[in-house]
């Protein structure tokens, strides 16, 4: 009778243990529902928004002493809707009739410049061990114990009733008032909705504003509970919230209430009785070393994959989005002949020329840079297959490399196995774990996939990079992930000249794979598909098929690249190179210039490598200057500012999903085009 | 299916032609061979000068007393290059910055109006040597430029890195130069990098592409240019929180050295027996190797010895997941039920907030003492107030709460403040590392270049006048395993404080407590002043 006695006793107080950081789940779940309601967007960008409200708190409040209802009215009230407002007005407004993938890549991308955006603007940084203070007077000082069981503290009880309150509030507003009816119909559909004399620009101007207005009253009341502000411990929050909104589908706010708050229940009695058990079960004690850093992401991994629920929702469409035309052909495909025969000629002299300037000019730094411009534009070639050509959303590539790099560290230390082989090991055995995990999420589709790849992404980041036999364990430890260079007869890659040109080949070799691939049968099964994917059903096109295939080589490609960066780096520097919000960016990049050519694989390659130095930096303009002496005083810029740049760049996806490169191509190509054309005429 | 074949008929050609590669025995990333230049095995600790090194200094110091393996009689000699520096009398590095004159051979004059101690015999009487060379890098007949790499800008940790770790180089330069600074010649930071987190490879090979600094100092999270600092030969000297990034790299070289994570802890064990514990709660991050190592060599040593010290290991978890987003109240009830009165930890400073507050919250605060490995921040307890009284703090440099009677301390308590830096771990860093630099420098002598300070440095045991625990370079380059010590240090020391009313105390009789190296036994430490 003790024993039941004591069970039911540390189950309550697992339940209230869980509670607090359920609000936190249950806050952030229920922004992202909001926003999604209000704007359709799939907002990845909420925990940026809540971690500049609650960086802006912090500032004003810690560092500046201004009281704290000041420091919230600021941070929450004004500069929040603020943002959103700005958010709608330049973005949002001209993405409604957008597909959802679409808003969730500017979404990214936004989630990727604004942290760094308010960062260099506000000057701000993380500070150790200063604990933001929470809203309440003595918030984290003074306790209740509302059931002899557990202590809450007044900031907790304060974030639990708003979010209990905002649910109810929010509920209401949506099924009681016009503009809460209003503000679904324009996500639904802008212009029908605009013929019943509503006006859909205030609209959703109202609606982003209230749901970035909660997204900082959720970043305030939450940071209290981070001992150091850091914008990506917000983005984890999100994603991690994800698996609570699931729960609402997206649309409901009393079961994102609800599923946040189950989400804090069961990590906080997982904790406590799981390790008593595999204290007495040894067979449990796998799973609780395994489970317990990643529970939220496995959680997050297995509502998406196990509710069949959750593949079956159609994303909200405009019933008019079949006006618009479709996106219009690559330019390549469309030009003028003499004008693909002087561009290519134009590309070869380029290429030959600073070919030549790096090989006979550079020394350490440009070698590695060029080296490293070209690996990956390695590893985006495989966002081109899978993203450019069977329009899926993967956000796991960083950790489909980390397999190609821990692959080769493995096969060199343990086997002493030549490194080109285990490279190629490498893109086979990311090649089967991207096949394998294209079979549970390929199924969902959309934004969903993407998001059941960034739970994959950070489960492989938690759980799977501490195992000896992936990230090498104590080993590594001791002596790190160091990785050899190639040896081929007489040739030793230890030479950076030597490793460029076998990169360089490497590099020729997989964009003549992805051109093959797009032109092959698969290529056109995807395109058929990425048109019409009942159409191409119906035809007997095997969907599934096609994109595990595409998932696959695109995995493959990825490890290769992670094999080669490893090689390059003579370490597999998990930590700097594949992490998860790092691979982020690399998405962004790609997206922003390119991601349906292979040009556009190689200028996100030498974007991401060279443009901080060539650019940010101010070398190119030194060198145009002749002398860094001549430089304006802003140089060097930040490299941060890269993320914000090619975060705002990114939003451009939307409108122009060929990427900024292909369509400065296409309207240069159009306007030349033409001239020639005239040109033609008036000779005829 | 004819294009399926092909490509796959392709890809089996490749793969046999890849497996019939080898791989490049030289470059970083090969595996570990030693360096011929720079001994590297388990050699005895002697005093030999290299006569192969052409560089050999004729007036070589004698550090023959810092080289013995008599643990308890450390070396005084051998690096105190701060004995007969004068003390700086103003607390203005500007003025001291412009004091020496580096064409003469004699020191500057000193400023000072405090009587000048007597000083014994020089063990670098050939300091202020000028001798012109040509073509080594970052030395010109003026100055000796270095550069300095680290992490400003995005440092998840919040705490200050490099800056703080600059400042403590730039006093100790400005320490250095206001007595003439070390062979006629100035020493100067000539390139500050920020790696911004993610760009520390690029940031080293800018250096080493520049070939305009003769050494790299670094304070970075993320060491991806560590590697290439070393194939490229450039000394280089870092706050060592990496192990596995300096192990079997000649050329780098550090505050400490990371000597055995997986070998039991007879300090931490003292520390619990000091505060009266008995049973021992651990915590460790899951997602992090690191502390899960750390967390288990603490629950090995409990193991070890805590059945003769009447302790023992009452609650074990080493995957707490990071950053504590869900709270630590599970793990904090359980700990309280299993009857913990003393919880150690391998978790930042900002998860031991987190900790101590929820044990407030559980109301055993008072009952429970928590061992911090990363809160030696005089701010961060500060602000803490009560919370942590009674907690300790396991150090790998003297503490600022014991007196050590050392030069090189006393000069670090004036000319770092007079440079605007706190006194605290990061700019203590900062200055030991550079004063190993310039230990380096003078026992290379005064035609140095990179090899000759790599070579030096590698034979010689540095203690930074007791901040330190002795490091000896030329056996300590490599990773330690358990019951394996010839790699290990000579001595196993720690030196820890305890924290009341939000201030750091010192509670040992001595800033170290010693155990013998070469074992694992449990002995009483014994209390030891390597500045002694």
């Amino acid at each position: 009778m003790n024993g039941a006695a004591g069970f039911f006793e540390d189950l309550f107080r697992g339940l209230l243990q869980g509670t607090p950081p359920g609000a936190v789940y249950a806050l952030v779940a229920l922004g992202f529902v909001l926003t999604y309601k209000t704007s359709g967007v799939f907002n990845l960008a909420f925990g940026a928004q809540a971690y500049i409200s609650a960086a802006m708190y912090f500032k004003a409040h810690t560092l500046w002493g201004w009281p704290k209802w000041a420091a919230l009215v600021v941070s929450a009230f004004v500069l929040a809707p603020l943002i959103g407002l700005v958010l709608e007005r330049l973005i949002f407004r001209h993405l409604r009739t957008a597909p959802a993938v679409s808003k969730l890549v500017v979404a990214l991308g936004l989630s990727v410049a604004l942290p760094e955006l308010f960062n260099q603007a506000a000057r701000f940084t993380a500070v150790a061990g200063r604990q933001i203070t929470g809203i309440m007077p003595d918030g984290s000082g003074v306790f209740y114990d509302p059931f002899g069981v557990y202590r809450f503290n007044r900031d907790e009880l304060a974030m639990m009733a708003v979010a209990l309150v905002a649910t109810l509030l929010l509920a209401a507003l949506f099924r009681f008032t016009m503009i809460g009816l209003a503000m679904r119909a324009v996500v639904e559909s802008p212009r029908m909705t605009e013929l019943s004399g509503i006006n859909a620009d205030r609209t959703s101007a109202f609606a982003w504003a209230l749901s970035s207005t909660f997204a900082g009253l959720a970043g305030v009341l939450i940071a209290p509970r981070f001992n150091s502000l850091l914008s990506t411990d917000f983005f984890t929050l999100v994603v991690i919230a994800v698996a609570a909104a699931a729960v609402g589908k997206l649309v409901s706010l009393p079961r994102a209430l609800l599923g946040g708050l189950g989400l804090g229940w069961f990590i906080a009695v997982f904790n406590t009785f799981l390790p008593r058990w595999s204290g007495d079960h040894a067979w449990l004690r796998p799973f609780q070393e395994n489970l317990t850093p990643s529970l939220p992401f496995v959680v997050l991994f297995a509502i998406l994959v196990l509710w069949r629920a959750i593949g079956r929702e159609r994303e909200a469409s405009d019933p008019l989005s079949g006006v618009d035309p479709p996106p219009p052909a690559l330019a390549a495909l469309e030009r003028h002949p003499k004008l693909t025969l002087f561009t290519r000629l134009f590309g070869a002299g380029f290429i030959a020329v600073v070919g030549s300037v790096v090989w006979f000019r550079a020394g350490v730094l440009w070698m590695h840079l060029v080296t490293t411009a070209v690996i990956m534009a390695v590893i985006y070639l495989s966002v081109t297959v899978i993203t450019g050509m069977a329009g899926q959303i993967s956000l796991c590539q960083g950790t489909f490399a980390a397999i190609g790099g821990f692959t080769i560290f493995q096969m060199a230390d343990r086997f002493n196995m030549s490194v080109l082989a285990a490279a190629l090991l490498g893109a086979g055995v990311a090649a089967a774990v991207g096949a394998v995990l294209s079979l549970p999420v390929l199924r969902l589709g959309g934004v969903w996939l993407a998001i059941a790849t960034l739970a994959f992404a950070f489960f492989f980041d938690a759980v799977m990079v501490k195992f000896s036999w992936v990230g090498g364990g104590t080993t590594a430890l001791l002596t790190g992930t160091r990785v050899p260079r190639p040896l081929i007869g007489p040739i030793d890659f230890a030479s950076d000249r030597a490793f460029l040109v076998l990169a360089v080949v490497v590099l020729v070799v997989v964009s003549i794979v992805v051109i093959q691939l797009r032109e092959g049968t698969v290529g056109r099964t995807l395109t058929a598909l990425r048109g019409s994917e009942v159409a191409a059903a119906s035809i007997g096109i095997s969907a599934a098929r096609a994109r595990i295939i595409a998932f696959a080589v695109s995995a493959a490609i990825a490890g290769l690249g992670g094999a080669l960066l490893s090689m390059h780096q003579q370490n597999v520097n998990y930590s700097t190179n594949f992490g998860p919000v790092n691979a982020l960016f690399w998405l962004v990049i790609v997206v922003a210039l390119g991601a349906r050519t292979v040009e556009g694989a190689i200028q996100a390659g030498a974007a991401f490598a060279l443009f901080e130095p060539l650019i940010l930096k101010g070398d190119l303009l030194a060198w145009i200057l002749r002398g860094e002496d001549h430089l304006p005083g802003l140089f060097p810029i930040s490299g941060s500012w890269r993320l914000v740049l090619f975060g705002m760049m990114a939003i451009q996806f939307a409108r122009h999903p060929e990427g900024l490169v292909e369509h400065g191509k296409r309207r240069a190509s159009a306007r030349i085009n033409r001239w020639l054309q005239t040109r033609e005429g008036v000779a005829a | 299916m004819f294009r399926i074949r092909r490509t796959v008929a392709v890809l089996c050609a490749t793969v046999m032609l890849a497996a019939a590669c080898g791989n490049s025995p030289s470059g970083d990333g090969a595996t570990p061979t030693p360096d011929t230049a720079t001994p590297t095995t388990a050699a005895p600790a002697t005093t030999a000068v290299d006569a192969s090194q052409p560089d050999t200094v004729v007036e070589a110091p004698e550090p023959d007393a810092a080289e013995t393996d008599e643990p308890t009689e450390p070396d005084t000699a051998e690096t105190d290059t701060t004995e007969e520096a004068p003390e700086p009398a103003t607390a203005e590095p500007d003025t001291a910055s412009e004091a020496p004159e580096p064409e003469t051979d004699e020191p500057a004059p000193t400023t000072t109006s405090e009587p000048v101690v007597a000083e014994p015999v020089d063990p670098y009487p050939h300091r202020h040597d000028f001798v012109s060379l040509q073509g080594v890098p970052g030395v010109t007949d003026d100055e000796i430029r270095v550069a300095v790499i680290g992490t400003d800008k995005n440092n998840i940790l919040g705490t200050c890195i490099l800056p703080c770790f600059h400042t403590g180089i730039q006093a100790y330069f400005d320490y250095v130069n206001d007595a003439g600074g070390v062979y006629g010649r100035r020493l100067v930071i000539g390139e500050l990098l920020d790696d911004e987190l993610g760009f520390n490879q690029q940031r080293s090979l800018e250096v080493i592409d520049g070939n305009n600094s003769l050494a790299a100092f670094q304070a970075t999270l993320l060491p991806s240019g560590w590697g290439d600092l070393n194939h490229a030969g450039v000394p280089t000297f870092v706050w060592n929180i990496h192990g596995a990034d300096a192990v079997d790299r000649d050329n780098i070289f550090g505050n400490h050295v990371i000597g055995c994570p997986t070998c039991t802890i007879r300090s931490f064990v003292w520390i619990v027996s000091q505060a009266g514990a008995s049973r021992v709660g651990l915590l460790g991050y899951g997602i992090s190797e690191t502390s899960k190592v750390c967390t288990r060599a603490f629950g090995d040593s409990i193991d070890l010895y805590g059945p003769d010290l009447g302790m023992e290991v009452a609650y074990f978890n080493d995957n707490v997941a990071f950053g504590l987003p869900n709270g630590i109240g599970p793990e904090v009830t359980q700990m309280i039920d299993a009857g913990v009165d003393f919880i150690a930890t391998c978790m930042d400073l900002n998860a031991m907030l987190t900790l101590a507050q929820e044990l407030e919250r559980q109301g055993v605060r008072d009952q429970i003492t928590l061992l911090h490995p990363n809160s030696y921040d005089q701010e961060f307890v500060a602000a803490a107030g009560d919370l942590f009284n009674g907690d300790y703090a396991l150090l790998v440099f003297a503490a600022f709460e014991y007196e050590v009677d050392s030069p090189l301390r006393h000069a670090y308590d004036q000319w770092v403040p007079a440079n605007g830096g706190p006194v605290a771990e990061q700019t203590l860093v900062g200055w030991i590392n550079a004063d190993l630099f310039v230990t380096g420098l003078l026992e290379a002598g005064p035609e140095f270049d990179r090899q000759s300070i790599v070579s030096s440095l590698n034979q010689i045991t540095y203690d930074a006048g007791g901040l330190i625990n002795p490091v000896d370079w030329s056996r300590q380059h490599t990773a330690v395993e358990p019951f394996v010590y010839d790699h290990a240090y000579a001595l196993h020391c720690t030196s820890s404080v305890r924290m009341e009313g939000g201030a750091f105390v010192g509670f040992q009789p001595e800033p170290w407590m010693c155990w013998p190296g070469d074992t694992e036994e449990w002995s009483e430490p014994t209390p030891t002043d390597f500045a002694g």
